[in-house]
């Protein structure tokens, strides 16, 4: 039997580094200070709804409301709420390649009341469970990048 | 038009070469602020509140998929009705216009913001070009611009010193605009012994780089006349797309600017654009386009444009005074500019422009414009009757 | 006064997840053809075009300036919306507006995607910069996980209850020539056999990424009169945002958001004179990236008692021959051309007021339908169509 041509496609692979320089503006920037400097997390309060705004922001945005200037030291320890942990790699613009990240994922609601998604350094899935006591683990060198600033939140005692 | 819709009240920032001290929600939140304090008014859809807002921002400008995320909690988006439209902003105005006609909404705040420092214009540019034909070309659109500026100034015998002209003229305008990023004292000598980018567009027949925010609040009429002792009416607006492919295109003409302008003065009633309208702010990024876009708004002739601008009929002073704000030219962002007219015609038919003031001016065109050599163009004609 | 607005035609290409035949413009032009052939329309009775899609999708700025030619924007008014995954959704919102509005007798909305030009997942990882996020957002995968771990423990949900939706969606898109997965499962049993993609997600709970392109023709009333006896009405559409979520970007373990969903739907009901949904509507088709929200969004849109969605699948009640089917076409777990989605969602409630749904038409009369969209963070669009006004 005689085979049909296979159709073939003409690919031109086009790769393009699209560089930004991003702001992080008053409030973005107050928390990047706090790290970088102390390696504290801060954030601001709602005046109307007293919830700590996270990000930090001028606005808060369920109570429509300028926020104002009520910053808050928040605690970097806290309990893990739920975690998950990627199996294959998937696409980083940021990094522009496939990366699978090495920790498991998680969501931390840290003792000030604010939740944050972060990495875990428990990479050991017999050894994760909800409800675990986290701290954060800070880079102890070249930090400037925000929460990038924390590498991992390692395991605590109770 | 059985309703009519009216602007209520528009704020724009201070346009910048380099905002590094402001995140774009930041920066949004710098036009936002004076028109909410301006009119009173709060979010709440009891008929009596901002009951939707339209944002406008691109994407690959902000560096981020979904941008108006970016600006979502200073709209008063959550639990309500928020839409971004993805063209220049004087659209957003346009899809609110919509909006409040279909009777679906009262009272439409419109935010855009663009930081044009925070990315590379060339790549970004670049990428809009179709992938097949035209992007692997280098294109950008100062590149796409420049075919078009030869191609107008072969046709039509318009001159390098009348596109100067342009330039002059604006950034000699923006001196009187306290929101203008680069006022210039400059004459067409200057222009045209600036550097050349790219043949025949000098340094100084573009602007710099902006960044900045625009906001109005858009209302019907029974509400606007609660808000507000000087409501600005919509009287016309429409927009139009062209052809993309730059071969397809004879790039002298500018066929949906046209189509645009004709279905605007249509709506607005206007025959005699030159004579019934007191003061036009058009979207011009390079000089030659505001050439090109007064004769597609039908100012004058195929090719007159020149003669236009050489008898110092759009001056300040002249018969129909163009971009008394000093225009695009003078330093406004992308995606904003548009929005970036409307508001200064606005202050216009107010009598709120101060020292650009174009005296008892009550019908005035705003233009903005998308794409690649204008593949998108919008119209709008606003009165203060 | 504003008009009333109809759907007269509709089209969509059949959805795959490559087509390496056609070139982005080329796939959206086969969809506008479907509508116009379906309307017997040509581009001369169409006055406006509204396009929805993220131009990070397919790494494309203006895409729908790329399209101009091939989907009959060229000279005709418009603009895009772009609201993230809702941004088919919003361009039927506002091609309706401006059809309402008088400004135009007929609007054409086009949702597009062509996936296999492009990478969802790191668009979707795009939509965190550095400054706050990077290298936190796993995509939609991790965030979708989350929610359905939360769902089981919330709700008593288990992964049958999952798999039974994946059956059902399965059964629609084998009975829709246009789906793109069209997989012949069988059992509950067989899908409980296949891998995990990330926990609790298998492969088969999440949607694909499609490349397909919708287009649906609004008219005026006195048009559309003219142009269909069997024009399908937008009664009504609202449109609903809200701030992220305070852990995660769809899921709730707080247990404190109020869901953009539930205020889209309440308020949508009561000004259309909706008060007992499963009754006073006859199906649903949902924006429902994963089966697992499939359930949550019975519960949100208000088809059932909050934590019972998932005894509606198990009594059948969402079957295309049930008491009140969802996602008929196989929903949005068999085909996802992301921009496209909500717009299909429409065209295919559409069709089934029409009784033009072929295979997968509904056993339940149709004279009432609502079609949703999904954004993010977890915007809501619905839009509620009907037979008659």
């Amino acid at each position: 039997m005689v085979k049909e041509p296979s159709q073939e496609h003409i690919k031109i692979p086009i790769a393009m580094s699209r560089p930004y320089r991003w702001a992080t503006g008053r409030y973005l920037g107050k928390l990047y200070k706090e790290a970088r400097d102390n390696k504290k997390l801060v954030t601001n309060r709602c005046p109307k709804c007293k919830e700590l705004l996270w990000p930090p922001r001028p606005v808060c945005g369920r109570c429509k409301v300028e926020a104002g200037e009520d910053w808050v030291e928040m605690s970097d320890k806290g309990t893990v709420i739920q975690y998950t942990y990627l199996v294959y790699p998937l696409w980083d613009p940021h990094v522009g390649d496939r990366v699978a990240e090495d920790y498991p994922n998680a969501t931390i609601l840290l003792d000030g009341g604010v939740y944050l998604v972060h990495k875990l350094e428990e990479k050991d899935p017999e050894k994760l469970k909800a409800g675990m006591r986290v701290q954060a683990v800070w880079k102890e060198e070249e930090r400037g990048q925000g929460l990038n600033d924390i590498l991992y939140f390692g395991t605590i005692e109770q | 038009m059985a309703e009519r819709v009216a602007i209520v009240a528009a704020a724009q920032t201070k346009y910048h070469l380099n905002r590094a001290d402001a995140e774009e929600g930041e920066l949004a939140f710098e036009a936002i602020k004076p028109v909410l304090q301006e009119t009173g008014l709060t979010y709440a859809d009891d008929g009596n509140g901002i009951d939707s807002s339209v944002t406008c921002s691109q994407d690959f400008w902000d560096g981020k998929t979904i941008s108006s995320t970016s600006v979502m909690s200073y709209v008063g988006a959550h639990l309500s009705t928020e839409d971004k439209v993805a063209e220049d902003s004087i659209n957003a105005v346009y899809c609110a216009f919509g909006q409040i006609l279909s009777g679906h909404h009262d009272i439409v705040l419109v935010v855009s913001h663009c930081k044009e420092s925070q990315g590379d214009k060339s790549i970004i540019e670049n990428t809009a070009f179709d992938p097949i034909f035209m992007r692997l070309l280098g294109f950008d659109f100062i590149t796409a611009a420049a075919l078009q500026a030869k191609r107008y100034m072969y046709e039509y015998g318009i001159t390098a010193e009348q596109c100067a002209k342009v330039a002059v003229k604006n950034r000699g305008n923006a001196k009187n605009n306290p929101f203008a990023q680069e006022p210039m004292d400059i004459t067409v000598e200057d222009v045209l012994n600036s550097k050349m980018l790219v043949d025949p567009i000098r340094l100084l027949d573009t602007k710099p780089t902006s960044d900045g925010a625009c906001a109005m609040i858009l209302a019907r009429e029974n509400k606007a006349r609660k808000l507000t002792s000087k409501p600005v009416w919509i009287k016309g607006m429409s927009n139009c797309y062209e052809g993309h492919y730059l071969g397809d295109r004879d790039l002298a003409e500018c066929d949906a600017l046209v189509s645009a302008a004709r279905r605007a003065y249509d709506m607005a009633g206007i025959t005699a654009p030159l004579k019934e309208i007191d003061v036009a702010e058009i979207s011009e990024e390079y000089s030659y386009q505001e050439l090109l876009w007064m004769e597609g708004l039908g100012f004058c002739g195929r090719g007159e444009a020149g003669k236009l601008i050489d008898a110092g009929v759009t001056q300040m002073g002249g018969q129909l005074p163009v971009n008394p704000s000093g225009g695009m030219l003078s330093g406004n962002p992308t995606v904003v500019a548009g929005m970036a007219r409307v508001a200064e015609a606005v202050l216009q038919l107010r009598g709120e422009a101060g020292d650009r003031q174009v005296q008892g001016a009550s019908v005035a065109l705003a233009h903005g414009v998308t794409g690649i050599c204008g593949q998108h163009q919008c119209v709008m004609i606003l009165s203060n009757k | 006064m504003a008009n009333r607005v109809a759907i007269v035609g509709v089209g969509q290409t059949y959805h795959k997840s490559k087509r390496p035949d056609v070139s982005q413009p080329e796939m959206v032009n086969e969809a506008v053809r479907a509508a116009l052939a379906d309307a017997q329309l040509s581009m001369k009775d169409i006055e406006s075009v509204f396009v929805g899609n993220m131009e990070t999708f397919e790494g494309i700025y203006l895409p729908d300036h790329g399209l101009a030619d091939e989907a009959g924007l060229f000279m005709k008014p418009g603009f895009k919306v772009a609201t993230g995954g809702s941004s088919g959704g919003s361009a039927v919102v506002e091609g309706s507006n401006f059809v309402a509005s008088g400004l135009f007798r007929t609007a054409l909305v086009i949702g597009f995607e062509k996936q296999d030009a492009g990478d969802t997942t790191g668009a979707i990882s795009a939509a965190t910069t550095p400054v706050w996020g990077k290298g936190m957002a796993r995509g939609a995968l991790g965030e979708f996980a989350k929610q359905a771990s939360t769902y089981m423990k919330q709700s008593g949900a288990t992964e049958e209850h999952a798999a039974m939706v994946r059956l059902k969606a399965d059964r629609g898109a084998c009975r829709n020539p246009y789906a793109h997965l069209r997989l012949g499962l069988e059992s509950v049993e067989e899908i409980l056999k296949s891998g995990y993609l990330m926990w609790p997600l298998r492969l088969l709970d999440f949607c694909p990424q499609s490349s397909g392109a919708c287009a649906v023709i609004l008219a005026a009333e006195e048009e559309a009169r003219k142009i269909t006896n069997k024009p399908v009405w937008i009664a009504d559409h609202i449109t609903v945002h809200q701030e992220p979520f305070r852990a995660g970007t769809f899921g709730d373990p707080t247990g404190l958001e109020t869901y953009s969903e539930d205020v889209a739907a309440t308020k949508l009901y009561k000004r259309n004179g909706i008060s007992n949904p499963r009754k006073d509507i006859d199906m649903a088709e949902t924006y429902e990236p994963s089966n697992w929200q499939e359930m949550m969004l019975y519960e949100y849109y208000h088809f059932c008692e909050k934590n019972e969605g998932w005894k509606l699948i198990e009594k059948g009640i969402t079957e295309i021959e049930g008491e009140f089917p969802v996602n008929p076409s196989g929903g949005v777990i068999a085909t996802n051309p992301i921009g496209a989605t909500p717009v299909i969602r429409v065209a295919e409630c559409a069709l089934q007021i029409r009784g033009d749904a072929g295979e997968h038409q509904v056993t339940r009369d149709v004279k009432t339908a609502v079609a949703t969209a999904l954004g993010g963070p977890n915007w809501t669009v619905m839009v509620l169509l009907r037979r008659f006004l």
